[in-house]
C-alpha cells in the first residue's frame, strides 16, 4: 500500500464510525491516491465522504475495488454511481470463504479423489475455474461424499451427471434469489430515493439473514420431490415393458405453448405478456396429473414429461376445454424411448414431440400414433394425415384429439 | 353406481361442512370471495344441486350457497359430477382436467374461471380428509 495521505485531514475516527482516508484506503485495499481520484471522479454519492469515511463509504470503496479488478472501466462505474445502481451493494454481502484453504493436490489427498477427478467435478458443477484455486473445508467434505459414493459402486459417470444437475439447479435458485431481491427490494428502494445507508442495511439484512433461511426449505423440498419420484419410479417399474436400451427411458412428452404469443407481446407489451405466460405455466403446473411434471419452460413454452401417455393426453384435452381465454394454448404429444442425461431428456422422439406441438393450432391437442394406441376410449382421434415435420426425413402420422362425441 | 354416501341428506350435510370450511378458512375464504365466481354444482346420482356465490354485504362468511336452482343469481360455471367424484375431488384424488376429458365431470359456462379456482381450493383437500378421518372414515379414498 503506498501513498496513503489523508483525503480529509481533519477527519478523525469518531466513536469507531468514521475513519481518516488513509485507514479507509487500507481497509478498501487501495492506495490513498486512488481513493482520492475516485472521490474526485464522483464515484461516491455526494456528501458520502465529506465528513470522514463511514462504514457504507468504505464498503462502497471495497466494492469499487472489486469491480475495477473485474475489468469495469472508471466510466462504467461513474455511470452506475450517477444512476444510483450501486447504492446498497456492499462487498460484505458476499460471504467470504473462511477457514482453512486447500490446493487441488491437498484436497485430493484429504478426500481420496484424484486431482483430475476434482477438476472434472468442479467443471461438472459449473463453478468458475477459479474455484480450484480457492478450495475450502466444505468443498473437501463434498469431495469426500463423492469419493464414498464412487467407492460404494455408484457409477462415476452417473455421479458427474448428478453433480451437473445439482450445479444447474442450485445456481438457478441462487440467481433467482438475487434477481428477485434486486427487482422487488433494491430497485423499489432506489426509486423511492431511500438513503444509501438505509438501503445498504436492508440489503445486508436480506442477504445475511433472510436468504440463508431458505436453505432448510430447499432441503425439505428435495426430500419431498425425492419421495415423489421414487414412488413414480416404482410405479414405472410395475408398468413398464422390458426391452428398451440401457440409458433410455420410455416417456410421453408434451410441449405446450400459447398460440400467437409473439403478436401478443406486440399488442400488450412485454410486462403484461409475461404475466399471461406466468399464469399459463401456473395453470399447467396446478392441473397436471401426479405422474406428469414440467421439465422446463422456455419463454411461453412448457415441456412436460410423464410415464403415462394416456393420462397426459386426458389432461391435455381437459386443459384445452378449461382454457377459454385468448391466447389459447396449443399442445403436441408424442411418446417413445428417449435418452436421459443430466436431468434432461434428449433424442429424436423429444424433437418429434416439439415439432408436433409446432404444428398444432390454437386450442388443439395434436398427437402421434403411439399416443393414440395408449389413449383411453373416451377420447377420439381425427386423423389429419401424414405430415412432413421440419428436420425429419419421414412423414409422421398426426391426429387431432378430443372427447369422443365432441364436448 | 351406488353412492358411497348413506343418503342424499348425509351427502348434503357433508358438503355443507366443506363449504363452511372453505368459507371460514382465513386463506381460501377471502380468495374465493374476491374471485367472485358463482358456481352451480350438480350431483346427478343423488339428484342434488347446490348454487354457490361470494357472500354479499351483510351476509356471514365469505361464501353463500343454497341447495336449489331457485336462486336470484346466474352461475358463471356449471359442473355436473357424481357424489363419488365430488368425494374424490375434495380429497385431492380427482384431477379436474383429466376428469373432464373422461367425462367424470361435465363443465359448462365460463370454464376458464373454474381453472382459476383450482389452486385456490387446493387447501380444502387436507381439511376435508381430516374431517372424513374423524367422522366418516368409510368415505376416505
Amino acid at each position: 500500500m503506498d501513498d496513503k495521505d489523508d483525503l480529509n485531514a481533519d477527519s478523525e475516527e469518531a466513536g469507531g464510525e468514521t475513519l481518516a482516508a488513509a485507514e479507509a484506503a487500507e481497509r478498501a485495499g487501495v492506495s490513498t491516491s486512488t481513493l482520492r481520484r475516485w472521490v474526485a471522479l464522483g464515484l461516491f454519492p455526494k456528501n458520502e465522504t465529506s465528513h470522514g469515511w463511514g462504514p457504507s463509504a468504505i464498503a462502497q470503496a471495497r466494492s469499487l475495488a472489486k469491480l475495477r479488478d473485474r475489468g469495469y472501466s472508471i466510466e462504467q462505474l461513474q455511470d452506475a454511481t450517477a444512476e444510483g445502481r450501486l447504492v446498497g451493494y456492499t462487498d460484505e454481502m458476499v460471504a467470504e470463504m473462511v477457514g482453512e484453504r486447500f490446493t487441488v493436490k491437498e484436497a485430493a489427498k484429504e478426500s481420496g479423489l484424484k486431482p483430475d477427478v476434482i477438476e472434472e467435478l468442479i467443471a461438472a458443477i459449473g463453478l468458475p475455474s477459479g474455484a480450484l484455486d480457492d478450495l475450502g473445508a466444505e468443498d473437501v467434505e463434498m469431495f469426500r461424499h463423492f469419493s464414498t459414493a464412487v467407492e460404494s459402486g455408484f457409477p462415476r459417470d452417473a455421479l458427474l451427471q448428478l453433480m451437473r444437475v445439482y450445479g444447474q439447479a442450485v445456481s438457478k435458485v441462487a440467481d433467482a434469489e438475487v434477481r428477485l431481491v434486486h427487482l422487488h427490494v433494491h430497485e423499489p428502494l432506489l426509486r423511492e430515493g431511500v438513503a444509501s445507508d438505509e438501503i445498504a442495511e436492508q440489503m445486508d439484512g436480506i442477504t445475511d439473514e433472510l436468504l440463508p433461511l431458505f436453505s432448510p426449505v430447499i432441503d425439505h423440498l428435495h426430500r419431498r420431490f425425492l419421495n415423489h419420484f421414487v414412488e413414480q419410479d416404482v410405479v414405472g417399474h410395475m408398468e413398464s415393458e422390458p426391452g428398451g436400451e440401457i440409458g433410455q427411458v420410455r416417456v410421453a412428452i408434451a410441449f405446450a405453448d400459447l398460440a400467437g404469443y409473439t403478436q401478443l407481446t406486440e399488442e400488450v407489451g412485454d410486462e403484461e405478456a409475461a404475466g399471461i405466460v406466468e399464469r399459463f405455466v401456473a395453470n399447467v403446473n396446478q392441473t397436471l396429473p401426479d405422474e406428469a411434471r414440467i421439465l422446463k419452460t422456455i419463454g411461453d413454452e412448457v415441456m412436460i414429461v410423464s410415464a403415462d401417455a394416456a393420462s397426459l393426453t386426458d389432461w391435455a384435452v381437459g386443459f384445452q376445454i378449461l382454457s377459454d381465454e385468448r391466447p389459447l394454448p396449443r399442445i403436441g404429444i408424442h411418446c417413445g424411448n428417449v435418452v436421459f442425461r443430466d436431468g434432461d431428456y434428449f433424442g429424436r422422439e423429444v424433437n418429434l414431440a416439439a415439432r408436433v406441438a409446432a404444428r398444432a393450432a390454437a386450442g388443439e391437442v395434436l398427437v402421434t400414433w403411439p399416443v393414440v394406441e395408449m389413449a383411453g376410449k373416451h377420447l377420439e382421434f381425427e386423423r389429419i394425415g401424414e405430415v412432413q415435420l421440419k428436420g425429419f426425413s419421414h412423414a409422421t402420422e398426426l391426429f387431432l384429439s378430443g372427447q369422443a362425441g365432441g364436448r | 353406481m351406488a353412492s358411497q354416501f348413506e343418503s342424499p341428506e348425509q351427502f348434503r350435510a357433508i358438503i355443507d361442512r366443506v363449504m363452511t370450511l372453505m368459507s371460514e378458512d382465513p386463506q381460501m375464504g377471502p380468495q374465493l370471495r374476491d374471485a367472485d365466481v358463482p358456481q352451480r354444482l350438480e350431483f346427478d346420482d343423488l339428484d342434488l344441486v347446490v348454487n354457490a356465490r361470494a357472500a354479499r354485504a351483510g351476509e356471514d362468511g365469505n361464501l353463500h350457497w343454497e341447495w336449489t336452482d331457485d336462486v336470484d343469481w346466474e352461475p358463471k360455471v356449471k359442473m355436473t359430477m357424481s357424489s363419488e367424484v365430488a368425494n374424490r375431488y375434495f380429497q385431492g384424488k380427482e384431477n379436474v382436467p383429466v376428469a373432464i376429458a373422461r367425462r367424470r365431470i361435465k363443465a359448462g359456462g365460463d370454464v376458464g374461471s373454474a381453472l382459476a379456482l383450482i389452486p385456490i381450493t387446493k387447501p380444502v383437500w387436507g381439511l376435508y380428509r381430516s374431517m372424513l378421518e374423524a367422522d366418516y372414515p368409510q368415505l376416505v379414498v
